[in-house]
């Protein structure tokens, strides 16, 4: 059973919380403000944190910032706001996922499942990850799909091993390109988006109807269980 | 008095006292004393008055001393050379002097005009510096006014065709002057017939189009090259300040503009919150009924159909106050279309086919408001399908063609016209869910992106809504 600390100001959405959460096998600890989210990270113990945005105290981007800086704990961020700009800052300021409200519950605890699972796999990982049907042997640069061997380009592979080592978790564009083509191309989506397709028709069953590398529309791509 | 009157009577005084005086004193002065006093007038009456009093008082000087001490006296005789010195050497100071209190004065006179003209200068300077910014181009104009009697301030040569003010000439020297950002009309090479005087208000190889126009002065005293330089100076300063007052001007709409954009996004940010926490609290707990309730599985399916409203609200508002930009980043339709399908869930009875090749080219758009678009195509279809809709996507004649069609009712050819007006539902069909915003938000947001979106009839009875997109150059395949 996971401890989650859910930070959000509703007292409705608390409660809804709650109740999907604990239908998820979870124990919540509830927050309604920065500060005593703050006081209750303090006092250790907690598996994921659940954070809204809109916070009386405080933005709550500042406060992923904040945790981030003293902790590698899971953080899903939720958020009513369409901006896509804010999800991205919450992103590139460390935060695992985000969920957009109105959320839909099994969404929501099977974004939470793959983000404490990675937080579990707390030690870098060695020379093999998997991630549903992939499994990555960096050491020999190998890469299978359900147990199918694929011959990728230097550029594929890294950007697979990326998404893969994410494990499920959204990763923004810039955060991609930076780590496969450097800092100074953190603006070349194009660059990105030209690679993934390459990728899909190498490793999707259906390139055109994508279940495993999925997008998330003007904000990056994330591996997905296929279900 | 006139300086040059006062210089002559000064003469005249001057050669008479010391004449008196000589006279009566040259037994105790001798002669060459007495000669030597007949030089205070000519040197004064020539400092003062230039050379016309300087030699007058010379020649009266000589004359007084010719008759009145040189022996013979009280005659105008001249005996021995040392007399004829005498005379020679006063009228030589006479012209000395008078030349230099002439270069002096001459001296003194530039002195005081250039210092006048750096104080008038400063004066402006500081005028156009202190206090509010925008307004100091009025001030600056103002002022010059009060000091050189008619003056305008010219922005651009729109600002004066149709004045009455400006003759043809005028005109036409002002143009010259626009043109070659260089001085022209009265006083200057360039048409200095024209009534005004034309100065650029930014020095040459910057031409702003701004002119300063001062008009010819009423004395009729032509401008000297001085005065148009010291005008054009002050043009200068005048220019200065017009574009510091349009620096700011700009700053402060730019400033303005943010200020109503950031509280725009706050009040859409916060109306967010407010519709969304109570809509999540409502689809959240019927998410949980809907296990076992269909009836909980219409509501939630409702609720989240209000969702999609609320964005196309959303929506409404960005195309309502043009804040809308929308990016133009390299898509793949593929990349477009998932995300789509699956915001939109489909009732049970309906299925989603789905054919988009893997190797279009990639299209031109805003990733954001194509999402929103496809969102509401895929909704709008849903609504009226029997059975299918069908989402492909195609390359054709240099365009990349997107389309969602269900196997409803269809749209009448006379109908389709008005399917993208705001609230506009088709009246005695079955067309008639929705709010009628969701199409309007598809026709402009395409448009906004430049791209069109076309109806059809689908194969087989049914609606087709196309978009057709821009390819998006160099990733064609």
């Amino acid at each position: 059973m996971s401890r989650i600390l859910v930070v959000d100001d509703e007292p409705a959405i608390q409660r809804l919380l709650q109740a999907v959460l604990e239908r998820g096998g979870h124990a919540v600890l509830p927050a309604t403000n920065a500060r005593d989210a703050a006081a209750l990270l303090g006092r250790g113990g907690i598996d994921a944190v659940l954070l809204d945005l809109g916070l009386p105290d405080r933005d709550g981007i500042e406060l992923v910032g904040a945790i981030r800086a003293g902790s590698a704990i899971p953080i899903i961020v939720l958020t009513a706001r369409s901006e896509t700009s804010e999800k991205i800052a919450a992103l590139d300021l460390g935060a695992d996922d985000y969920v957009t409200k109105p959320f839909d519950g099994d969404e929501l605890l099977a974004r939470l499942r793959a983000a404490l699972r990675r937080a579990d796999r707390s030690a870098p990982v060695g020379d093999t990850i998997a991630f549903g049907p992939l499994k990555i042997d960096r050491a020999r640069r190998e890469v299978t799909v359900e147990g199918t061997p694929v011959t990728l380009t230097p550029k594929e592979f890294a950007v697979l091993e990326t998404l893969t080592e994410a494990g499920g978790r959204v990763l923004t564009h810039a955060a991609i390109l930076e780590r496969v083509w450097g800092k100074a191309h953190a603006e070349d989506v194009d660059y990105l988006r030209v690679v993934i397709r390459a990728l899909r028709l190498k490793v999707e069953s259906d390139p055109s109807s994508p279940r495993l590398i999925r997008n998330e529309p003007a904000i990056g791509y994330r591996l997905a269980e296929i279900p | 008095m006139d300086r040059r009157l006062s210089a002559y009577l000064l003469a005249t005084l001057g050669v008479g006292a010391i004449a008196w005086i000589t006279a009566s004193a040259l037994p105790v002065l001798g002669l060459a004393s007495s000669a030597l006093l007949f030089l205070l007038p000519v040197l004064f009456a020539s400092a003062r008055g230039g050379i016309g009093p300087g030699l007058f008082a010379a020649i009266i000087g000589a004359t007084a001393y010719n008759f009145l001490l040189l022996p013979p006296r009280f005659t105008f005789r001249i005996h021995g050379l040392d007399n004829i010195v005498s005379v020679v050497a006063l009228v030589a100071v006479a012209l000395v002097t008078s030349r230099l209190a002439t270069r002096l004065k001459a001296r003194e006179r530039e002195a005081l005009a250039q210092a006048a003209a750096s104080a008038e200068i400063a004066a402006l300077s500081a005028l156009l510096t202190e206090g509010e910014v925008t307004t100091a181009p009025a001030r600056g104009t103002a002022w010059l006014a009060e000091h050189l009697g008619h003056v305008r301030l010219i922005a651009g040569m729109t600002d004066l065709e149709g004045d009455a003010g400006f003759s043809a000439l005028d005109l036409s020297a002002a143009a010259w002057a626009v043109h070659n950002g260089d001085i022209t009309g009265h006083g200057s090479a360039v048409m200095p017939v024209a009534e005004w005087s034309f100065f650029p208000l930014s020095p040459r190889g910057r031409l702003g189009g701004g002119l300063l126009a001062v008009a010819r002065p009423a004395e009729g005293v032509p401008r000297s090259e001085g005065d148009l330089a010291q005008l054009q100076a002050l043009a200068f300063l005048l220019g200065q300040a017009c574009d510091r007052s349009a620096l700011e001007a700009e700053r402060r709409e730019r400033a303005r503009i943010e200020e109503s954009d950031r509280l725009r996004r706050a009040l859409l940010a916060s109306l967010a919150h407010d519709f969304r926490t109570p809509l999540t609290v409502i689809a959240g707990q019927l998410e949980a009924l809907a296990a076992t309730s269909p009836e909980a599985g219409e509501a939630l399916a409702a609720a989240r159909r209000l969702d999609r409203t609320i964005e196309d609200l959303f929506g409404a508002a960005r195309l309502e106050d043009g804040s809308l930009s929308p990016a133009s980043e390299s898509l793949d339709l593929v990349d477009v279309a998932t995300p789509a399908c699956d915001a939109v869930p489909l009732p049970d009875h309906i299925a989603l086919a789905r054919a988009i090749p893997p190797d279009l080219p990639f299209v031109k758009a805003d990733p954001v408001l194509l999402h929103h678009i496809l969102i509401n195509l895929i909704d709008n279809a849903a609504r009226h399908a029997h059975r299918q809709v069908t989402i492909e996507a195609k390359a054709d004649a240099g365009r990349v063609l997107l389309s969602v069609c269900d196997d409803g009712p269809g749209i009448p050819e006379a109908a389709r016209e008005r399917m993208f007006e705001r609230f506009a539902r088709l009246e005695g069909s079955d067309r008639r869910q929705g709010s009628g915003l969701g199409l309007a938000i598809v026709k402009g947001f395409a448009d906004a992106m430049g791209i069109a979106v076309e109806i059809s009839d689908a194969p087989g009875g049914g609606a087709c809504f196309t978009l057709a997109m821009p390819p998006a150059e160099g990733t064609a395949q």
